[in-house]
């Protein structure tokens, strides 16, 4: 019971909080009158179509202090307008609502319960979960462990909805949890051994979603409706059959099914193909300020569908009220042009990705002598020290972004200042003389160093073709290599033929994003480390080989990424105290072997705000995960007022320092 | 004449088979399908991807069965007027184009109005006036609209609407009418946004139309009917219309079989680059992400269409044309 519980410490405190302030406002009755009816709902409640707030909220609210987070108390109403790219985008909505069972709190990423009222985590190997009494789906039908049976019975285990059974984040070493309803309120899934990816996986801005709206659903599930009925309506649904019909019909996260009940603050209004997504408040969101307001505070969410590349121009000229996704840190200085005409202003968030970066050379690359090359750690070190960041970060990014390796950034619990620099500051002629050490001395009359056999040194990097940012990178890159003899060129693709090639062996060298997340703390799995999937530019193979469990690529054979692998395993099983070793150990090889070769970090990320939207951090982190771009930040809490003052230069330049 | 149209039918038959194998197999030869674009794109944003999962999917949308029983499911249904379903947007093709066709005839009608509109007096003044200061001026300005790039145009036309006259950028209408019953207000909207599209796209096919009536018009000019009817003392104005205009006109006839097609998908590239609701960025869409029932139907669709405005103006030609005679009833 004791091995674990403490990383929850804070969630349990937070739960008791909530039931503190309960019982001070007496019981339930007097609790429903300092709730704060809604404006935009009155005229539902007083038709008796809704009741009334303090039957909608769960008995013991998840109660936001946000006085103390900083921020202001808002009030109800409002249409928040964004604009998106494509229709599927819809799936943002979940992102930015960001209601999870358990959910990243913004400022140590610690993990606090959300949806849930209360979590016991014994060793991370029993996880008993408790639901908030009275808390209710958006269409206000009760949200009780019947959700969690019905998705674990009937979607998860069942062999036509999921042929290959539950989620692989619940498998561990092949078993799957035991699952218990406890009581209407309660469940606990157990494991022998302990999967401490669990909880993440739960707060993941792609989370894994343990429940269904069963009352719903059941309408088109075969064990749960009648049989011509059923069939009858997969005809009118025009799908292959009811499974497929169950399969659309599900889709908590990519949040197109007006009908589907959801727990999130935002509830979708509109279905199909449409250049117009509205989303309009959920009646029934379990979490109020401490005033006595039910949140979300803005009533509706508009996401206007354009083409990405338009984006930047619709945002600058006022169409939207608060935008970070499609905008890139080229468009700051027309977001800022378009400040003196329209009502907004732009923050500048950090990204936290290891690196915005990387280059990664492919240790399992089909060529032999290639192979044997990029698996030289001298070779890769000779080229980290090889390359200019400073000059690309100079000439590129205003020299705003953070230079060093692909690895955690300062604002990680696990930052180390060594790590980032080492083997990564400018030194063309240690380079050369590691280069020289290998044995690569003979030169072509350009000046290229030549391989053992004879061929010229020289790389093809390919990109994805997506960015033109990163040939302007390698374009810079090249003319640093040369003075080592190492010459570059850089090959455009697209992305799945991009993928492709790497997986395949036929890519030397690609370029591409750096690890996830450059926050980790050592709670969080460093699965990024070690070769544990495909997707790793720089090891394809055996990551393919972890994540297929042996049946396809092969086993690493280098001792460095054996080790990582290793230390990963242990990390599963090990104690908190323990994590933290097994996390330096790991960040201490991967900085030392320079697996991948990181460029720049903590590039600027620019994030519109309306002049009448509030409670938007000045300073903040854009992150996929944790963070779930604003989803950390509560959107919910935002909230339209009086028209603010914008914040002054100096000041979103210290929030930049600072950060 | 009948036994014309029933042979050109009947050739229609076999010519829209091959093309339907043929649009078939170029959507299938990228490596992998739809799953796969899906999964690269879900990876590449630090999304996870159950590989398990993947194989079932595949099953349910019949992907993994063999190519040509893909095609056949796919030939029959659409013969029974079902299209396929799209991987992309989960829902019956028709259902997906239904909404956007609308627009996009609406849109592509009036550039076609406007190409008509600019071209028709701009081509009779240049092949009247012909080397005149006014022939080359406007002829100039054609040529200009020919070879600015159309999403160039397009992007600055959009900011200075924008600009100037607020209007929101991109997109057929204020995002405010999407969705919403059709009203003045909105009517008013549209028409608000649509003329950067139209004169975008617009300015480039009018060039092309300008110099095929001015030369074909010249050829007539030249002839001794037309100088006879003004020696006669015809008002130059009638002998023109009357005579060498009518003659002149084939082109724009045998011009209907491309423009139906055009109508309902044209202008692809400008219309992504200013984001509108048309059926262009719909199939670009669809070929990227290898959503091939849509992206199959669609390029059918259009197909067909190019077919039959084929037949149609073949015969519209003939009818309004006495010199296009159907040698012995078995074409031309």
């Amino acid at each position: 019971m004791r091995q674990g519980t403490d990383f929850f410490a804070g969630g349990l405190r937070a739960g008791a909080l909530a039931v503190g302030l309960v019982l001070a406002f007496g019981v339930q009755a007097t609790a429903q009158s300092r709730y704060i009816e809604v404006p935009s709902l009155e005229e539902q409640v007083d038709a008796g179509t809704l009741p009334p707030i303090g039957a909608r909220v769960p008995d013991r609210p998840s109660v936001v202090d946000l006085v103390s987070e900083g921020k202001e108390v808002g009030r109800y109403g409002g249409t928040l307008n964004t604009v998106m790219g494509r229709t599927k985008d819809s799936r943002q909505m979940v992102v930015y609502g960001y209601a999870r069972l358990v959910a990243y709190e913004p400022r140590n990423f610690d993990l606090v319960p959300d949806i849930l009222e209360r979590v016991e985590n014994l060793g991370d190997r029993v996880f008993t979960f408790t639901l908030r009494e009275g808390h209710k789906w958006s269409d206000g039908h009760p949200f009780t462990a019947e959700d969690f049976r019905y998705w674990w019975e009937d979607v998860a285990n069942h062999h036509e909805l999921s042929p290959t059974g539950p989620n692989s984040e619940l498998i561990v070493d092949g078993e799957a949890p035991r699952f218990e309803v406890l009581s209407p309120t309660q469940v606990r899934f157990s494991w022998s051994t302990p999967n401490p990816n669990f909880l993440p996986a739960l707060a993941g801005s792609r989370p894994l979603y343990l429940y269904r709206p069963a009352h719903y659903l059941k309408q088109f599930h075969a064990d749960h409706t009648d049989h011509d009925h059923l069939k009858h309506k997969v005809e009118e649904h025009n799908q292959r059959g009811w499974a497929a019909l169950h399969n659309k019909e599900d889709n908590l996260y990519k949040f197109d099914n007006p009908d589907l009940p959801t727990l999130q603050p935002w509830v979708a209004q509109t279905a199909g193909p449409t250049q117009r997504l509205v989303f309009s408040r959920n009646p029934f969101f379990h979490r109020v300020d401490r005033q006595g307001h039910q949140l979300p505070y803005i009533d509706e969410v508009i996401f206007q569908i354009a083409d990405g590349r338009l984006i930047p121009a619709k945002s600058g000229t006022g169409e939207s009220g608060l935008q970070a996704r499609y905008l890139s840190f080229d468009d700051y200085t027309f977001l800022r042009a378009g400040e003196i005409q329209h009502d907004y202003e732009t923050y500048l968030w950090r990204t936290a990705k290891g690196a915005h970066l990387a280059l990664y050379p492919n240790m399992n690359v089909r060529d032999p002598v290639w192979r044997e090359l990029f698996r030289d750690v001298r070779f890769r070190r000779a080229l980290s020290m090889a390359v200019n960041r400073h000059e690309i970060n100079q000439v590129i990014y205003f020299g705003l972004a953070l230079e060093g390796q692909n690895t955690v950034l300062p604002a990680s619990p696990l930052f180390e200042s060594g790590l980032r620099k080492r083997w990564a500051t400018f030194d063309p002629k240690a380079a050369n003389a590691l280069l020289d050490e290998i044995g690569l001395t003979d030169r072509d009359d350009r000046g290229v160093r030549l391989l053992p056999d004879g061929r010229p040194l020289e790389i093809i990097v390919e990109t994805a073709g997506e960015s033109s940012e990163q040939t302007d990178v390698l374009q810079l890159v090249e003319d640093q290599w040369m003075k080592v003899g190492v010459k570059i060129y850089s090959r455009p693709s697209q992305r799945e033929v991009f993928r492709n090639r790497i997986f395949s062996g036929e890519t030397q060298m690609s370029i591409w994003s750096g690890v996830e997340n450059g926050l980790a703390s050592a709670s969080f799995p460093p699965a990024e480390f070690a070769p544990t999937a495909q997707t790793q530019y720089m090891w394809p193979q055996w990551g393919q080989y972890y994540q297929t469990k042996g049946q396809a690529g092969e086993p690493p054979s280098l001792p460095a990424a054996e080790d990582l692998l290793d230390l990963y395993h242990q990390w599963v099983g090990a104690s908190t105290d323990r994590r933290r070793s097994i996390w330096e150990q790991m960040l201490e090889i991967w900085s030392e072997e320079v697996f991948t070769i990181g460029i720049v970090a903590g590039v600027l990320q620019p994030v519109l705000v309306d002049l009448h939207l509030h409670n938007v951090p000045i300073a903040g982190i854009y992150n996929w995960e944790p963070g779930a771009h604003f989803g950390i930040y509560r959107p919910d809490t935002f909230f339209f007022g009086e028209k603010r003052a914008r914040v002054p230069d100096d000041v979103i330049a210290q929030a930049i320092q600072g950060e | 004449m009948l036994d014309y149209i029933a042979r050109r039918l009947l050739i229609m038959v076999p010519t829209l088979v091959a093309i339907s194998i043929i649009t078939f197999v170029i959507i299938q030869l990228p490596p992998g399908d739809f799953l796969t674009t899906q999964i690269a794109e879900l990876e590449s944003q630090g999304e996870s991807v159950d590989h398990a999962k993947i194989a079932a999917l595949r099953a349910q949308y019949g992907l993994d069965q063999p190519y040509y029983i893909q095609y056949f499911d796919w030939a029959t249904g659409m013969l029974q007027g079902d299209f396929g379903y799209s991987f992309e947007y989960q829902l019956p093709v028709s259902d997906v184009v239904g909404d956007r066709v609308m627009l996009t005839i609406v849109l592509n009608f009036t550039v076609i109005l406007f190409i008509y509109a600019m071209s028709f007096p701009i081509g009779i003044y240049s092949a009247t006036h012909q080397y005149s200061w006014g022939d080359y001026g406007l002829t100039f300005i054609g040529f200009f609209g020919l070879a600015t790039p159309n999403f160039l145009l397009a992007l600055v036309m959009l900011y200075f609407a924008n600009v100037w006259f607020g209007t929101t950028i991109g997109g057929m209408m204020d995002p405010i009418y999407i969705d919403q019953p059709w009203t003045m207000d909105k009517v008013l909207s549209v028409l608000e946004h649509m003329w950067v599209p139209v004169v975008v796209i617009g300015t480039a096919g009018t060039a092309a139309m300008i110099r095929r009536l001015r030369a074909n018009l010249l050829d007539e000019l030249q002839k001794q009917y037309y100088v006879t009817a003004k020696a006669k003392g015809l008002s130059p104005f009638k002998a023109l219309m009357k005579y060498p205009l009518r003659m002149a006109l084939n082109p724009f006839i045998s011009d209907i079989g491309n423009l139906i097609p055009q109508v309902v998908s044209g202008s692809a590239v400008v219309a992504v680059v200013l984001s509108l609701p048309t059926t262009g960025p719909m199939l670009i869409g669809a070929l990227q992400s290898q959503d091939m029932y849509l992206a199959g139907s669609f390029l059918m669709f259009l197909a067909s269409l190019t077919v039959v405005g084929m037949l149609v103006s073949d015969l519209a030609l003939a009818w309004l044309d006495p010199r296009i005679r159907l040698g012995g009833g078995t074409g031309r």
